[in-house]
């Protein structure tokens, strides 16, 4: 299930297009990349050498995702091919589509997997729960058919031989309007005074935090350091820093040459938005924190021990040169 | 306005020391502090503030064995006017799927014209049970939603999607939102609130109280399975910093300083 | 006998704890420490959640709980954060008084805005020459006509420089002693009245001290509270609540102490290892736990004698003497786990100790209540 928005194919799409085929050449399946909209031939072509197939609806009520929408044709599809298996990415797309179009269909679902794989016509998964910090392997109930939701970022897009995928037209099988959910309109994020996509290095804040009025002490290592804070997404939820400093799926996306995590967990939610940074350090008292496992330097320390001496250094050398 | 809310009863792990039992399935619960999944704490505020403005009653709803009383006693505290416990030892080992057949063969029979439950809970993770739930009460549904706007019949929601982007979405009552944090600002329980609940009794059904068999639940109603869980393997290899915080703080900011960033 | 809290003590305990947690942070109380200020903002939140004055009756702006129900809140309260904790507590201190002693018209008009967190209470008896001996006091009242005319001074007043009113302890008939004493009331703002602060205090410093002067104050004769020249003897069964809530403060404090010290114990290594894995810190972990819950104990069997409406100045004088002295102890223990950290502000626990200290001086010092002990023992 291809995903795109605004004009735009997202990645979730290749990611999923590259472990489906690494999936199907396993199992001897084709590989059929579904594309639902208005005016989408160029993404279908963008998708030709990614699988063996890219089937297109196109229809003016698909122009914005819409769940029910969605739900209906790919109810229809899957009823009429009975594939073996349909990924759809974890996003806020996937969420609002996969759940109801399983339970419509009976076809056994599992959310948010970050491997999938067959074994004697059964599929087990891998999931992560406890916020990260516990992996688990999954069997999901025999069946001929499978919906499995996708991790964002889980799988890396590689790019394999061109497979030269045929285009398919397949006619819409929305007969009536969707009356039920009704897209209006999208609402842009708010614009602040920083720019943390912009940043070299970042100092990102979590819930470790405790109190806002701790913000400051970090604040000042940013200053200190020439970075800006940005912040995971409760310290948002609470009011405590504007949404624009949240890094995750549902913030922004940055790619500093250094980032610094104090009292962050490293929920993938999270850890999605700041993965291609090029030096991580994670500060986090727990030993077990999911962050350190994408981390370059682990610090298993207080948050509040290790700014100020941070900052007591930067000062120093700062006096001294 | 009737407005039904589900919540769990779920451990605190972001900052607990968290331990794998014996039998790889499941992770060491006691002495794990339990409290209202963070999703679902946000989903009974936002019923609250709904019924205050368009009045109505709060119903809020939990499958969960008798610990989770706790859970239910604070919605009741901090505005709900009716709790259920949906209990019972078949129940256990649960998936999503089966969880949502267990809510659904109570709330079909209960007057409702809203339907809110978190985006997802704390420590499966799936945020398959809400939307799940509005496709077997055959409801329009809405997930990670970040406001709600009512009217007659008719409501208007945002949801969060990727980026900070929202979208606004209009959808006929009866509804089902699941509910993305931030949208509002959960109360604390108060005193008056304790005594007020204290009034008020949480109703306990079980399997044969429900419209359901024993096959449409636990292992054998459900989708998925867990087979083992393990602590994930780091993706890179983390080199720990040791030391006192000056000799930690020493250590960074020689590497920063030798990738030339100082 | 059941040593079980019911349900809804429990949920209150919760309510309490999770309140506490977030709101009586060690940020704040090391901020409120330093400025030497009462916590204005936060007293407002915990009253508009039923927190303060939760044993007043309903009618009275109260939630019609017991004192137990009181206890549980603030032993919640000083042991997220002592400092904060006992600004909280004193902030009603004195208007129990009112409770036992006042009539219908004195308990309308100031219960209610206590327990919603408008005004705050002070309780006056202390003299610069009579502090543990209050059996005549240098403050006195007069009738004229139909007010009292009050001269004199209070010190070592709690939220004398925030209070809206105080109860006053004088001497209404002289040289009649202890049988000559009366409890008034007078309002802040009283021609006469006047306050001062006293600054430099070793702890408690967000529940601010000072001195009153009474200058020819005249406040009305329905002022009085209870009996006249029945004040010491009312003053000491008030006394009564306030000693097992001090007992219960100690509590809070050092299971607050405690909890710094058990998790720093398993944090800091030393000699490769945690701390904790030294039977030292061991035995000091596990004494203080079991002092602790002794003196928990002793605290809620207080409470529930009051809630029975039975006066039992034996238990509270006991439970006063074994709990504070235990807190002082305990934290003591309690910061050495920490090393030179404990001595350091950062680490709040200094803080616990220093606030610990006059738990054993007020509401009668711990001689005092050894005194009495033995007065009643041999009674
Ligand atoms: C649809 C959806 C979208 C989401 N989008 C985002 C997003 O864009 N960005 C985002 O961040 N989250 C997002 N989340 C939320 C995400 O799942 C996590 O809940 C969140 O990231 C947790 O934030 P945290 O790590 O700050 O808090 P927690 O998980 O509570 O972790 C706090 C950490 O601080 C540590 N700590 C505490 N005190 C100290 C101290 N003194 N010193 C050092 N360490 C300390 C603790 O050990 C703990 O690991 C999203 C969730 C959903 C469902
Ligand atoms: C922070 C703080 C807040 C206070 N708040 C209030 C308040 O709100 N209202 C109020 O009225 N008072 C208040 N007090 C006063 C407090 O109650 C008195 O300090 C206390 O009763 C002791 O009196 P004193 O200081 O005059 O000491 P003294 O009576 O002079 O005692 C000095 C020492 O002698 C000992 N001693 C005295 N007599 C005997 C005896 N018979 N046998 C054995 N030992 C004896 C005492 O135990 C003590 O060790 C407060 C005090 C403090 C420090």
């Amino acid at each position: 299930m291809a995903e795109h928005r605004r004009g735009d194919l997202r990645d979730i799409t290749h990611e999923m297009l590259s472990k489906g085929r690494e999936l199907a050449e396993k199992n001897g399946a084709s590989l059929t990349a579904l594309l639902l909209g208005h005016d989408i031939k160029g993404f279908a072509s963008k998708l030709t050498d990614q699988a063996n197939e890219v089937w297109v609806v196109d229809d003016l009520r698909l122009k914005n995702f819409n769940a029910e929408a969605y739900q209906r044709i790919l109810s229809s599809l899957i009823t009429e091919y009975k594939p073996l298996l349909t990924l759809i990415g974890h996003t806020a797309f996937g969420v609002d589509l996969a759940p109801r179009l399983a339970i419509e269909l009976g076809i056994p679902l599992t959310t948010d997997c970050l491997d999938i794989d067959f074994e004697g016509g059964v599929l087990s998964v891998i999931r992560q729960m406890y916020g990260g910090k516990v992996n688990a392997e999954a069997l999901l109930k025999e069946a001929e058919s499978y919906i499995v939701t996708i991790r964002p970022a889980a799988f890396e897009a590689k790019e394999g031989e061109p497979l030269g995928g045929e285009i398919v037209d397949v006619a819409s099988s929305l007969k009536e309007d969707v009356k039920n959910k009704k897209f209006i309109e999208y609402v842009e994020p708010s614009v602040g005074d920083v720019d943390v996509t912009a940043a070299e290095i970042i100092i990102a804040i979590g819930r470790g935090i405790k109190d806002k009025d701790n913000i400051t002490l970090v604040q000042e290592l940013a200053d200190a350091l020439g970075g800006v804070l940005a912040c995971s997404r409760p310290i948002v939820d609470k009011e405590w820093l504007p949404k624009d400093r949240q890094v995750g799926t549902s913030g922004k996306t940055v790619k500093p040459k250094l980032y610094i995590a104090m009292g962050i967990s490293g929920a993938f939610q999270h850890v999605a938005g700041m993965k291609s940074s090029d030096l991580v350090f994670v500060v986090n008292k727990d030993a077990k924190a999911p962050f350190f496992s994408v981390a370059d330097y682990g610090v298993i320390n207080d948050m509040f021990k290790i700014v100020p001496a941070l900052k007591n250094k930067i000062y120093e050398i700062k006096t001294i040169t | 306005m009737n407005i039904i809310v589900c919540v769990k009863h779920v451990p605190e792990t972001a900052e607990a020391d968290i331990k794998i039992d014996s039998e790889e399935k499941s992770i060491e619960l006691s002495g794990l502090v339990f409290d209202i999944n963070e999703w679902d704490n946000y989903a009974l505020e936002e019923a609250v503030l709904l019924k205050e403005k368009h009045g109505g009653t709060v119903t809020a709803i939990t499958v969960g064995s008798e610990d989770s009383e706790s859970t239910l006693r604070k919605c009741l505290a901090r505005g709900s006017d009716k709790a259920i416990r949906l209990t019972d030892k078949r129940f256990e080992e649960s998936d999503s799927y089966a969880i949502a057949k267990i809510l659904h063969s109570v709330i079909k029979n209960l007057p409702f014209d809203l339907i809110l439950t978190g985006v997802q809970a704390d420590d499966v993770g799936y945020a398959m049970v809400g939307p799940i739930l509005a496709g077997l009460l055959g409801i329009p549904h809405a997930t990670m939603v970040k406001k709600i706007e009512l009217s007659d019949g008719a409501s208007k929601v945002n949801r969060e999607l990727e980026g900070g982007l929202e979208e606004v979405v209009e959808l006929k009552l009866p509804a089902l939102f699941s509910i993305q944090t931030g949208i509002n600002e959960p109360r604390y329980v108060s005193i008056m609130g304790i005594r007020k609940a204290m009034q008020k009794e949480i109703k306990v059904l079980s399997l044969g109280d429900l419209e359901l068999n024993k096959n449409d639940v636990g292992v054998a109603g459900s989708w998925i399975k867990i087979e083992k869980i393990y602590v994930p393997p780091a993706e890179k290899q983390t080199e720990y910093i040791e030391g006192s915080p000056e000799e930690v703080a020493t250590k960074i900011i020689e590497i920063i300083k030798s990738r030339g960033l100082i | 006998m059941d040593f079980e809290l019911t349900k809804e003590q429990k949920e209150i305990q919760k309510a309490a704890r999770e309140f506490a947690d977030k709101e009586l942070t060690p940020e704040l109380g090391r901020e409120y420490d330093k400025k030497e200020e009462f916590p204005h903002e936060l007293h407002k939140k915990a009253a508009k959640l039923g927190f303060i004055g939760c044993h007043f009756e309903e009618s009275y702006g109260g939630q019609g709980l017991g004192i137990l129900e009181n206890f549980l809140i603030l032993e919640e309260f000083c042991r997220a954060d002592s400092t904060l904790g006992t600004a909280l507590l004193v902030s009603t201190f004195g208007s129990d008084i009112i409770v036992m002693f006042g009539n219908d018209e004195q308990k309308q008009k100031y219960l209610p805005k206590v327990a919603s967190g408008e005004w705050i209470a002070s309780g006056a008896i202390t003299e610069p020459a009579h502090g543990s001996d209050i059996t005549s006091m240098d403050t006195t009242a007069k009738l004229d006509g139909d007010k009292y005319v009050i001269n004199g001074g209070k010190t070592l007043i709690s939220n004398a420089t925030i209070a809206d009113f105080a109860f006053v302890l004088c001497q209404t008939k002289p040289d009649a002693g202890r049988r000559g004493q009366s409890v008034l009331l007078v309002d802040n703002g009283t021609e006469g009245f006047d306050q001062t602060k006293i600054h430099g205090k070793m702890g408690i410093r967000a529940s601010p001290s000072g001195e009153y002067s009474f200058s020819n104050v005249r406040v009305p004769k329905g002022n009085l509270v209870g009996v006249e020249n029945m004040g010491f003897y009312h003053t000491l069964e008030f006394l009564d609540i306030g000693r097992a809530a001090v007992a219960m403060q100690a509590v809070g404090m050092a299971q607050g102490a405690f909890d710094l010290a058990l998790k720093y114990a398993k944090e800091r290594t030393q000699f490769g290892r945690p701390i904790s894995d030294f039977q030292a810190t061991q035995h000091k972990l596990a004494d203080a736990a079991t002092q602790i819950e002794a003196a928990r104990l002793f605290a809620y069997k207080t409470a529930w004698y009051l809630d029975q409406g039975r006066i039992m100045p034996k238990m509270t004088c006991m439970a006063k003497n074994f709990a504070t002295r235990m807190a002082v102890k305990v934290i003591d223990d309690c910061l050495q786990i920490f090393g030179g950290y404990g001595y350091i502000a950062e680490y709040n626990i200094e803080r616990f100790y220093r606030d610990i200290r006059v738990t054993d001086l007020y509401e009668g010092t711990t001689e005092i209540q050894k005194n009495m002990i033995f007065r009643f023992l041999t009674k």
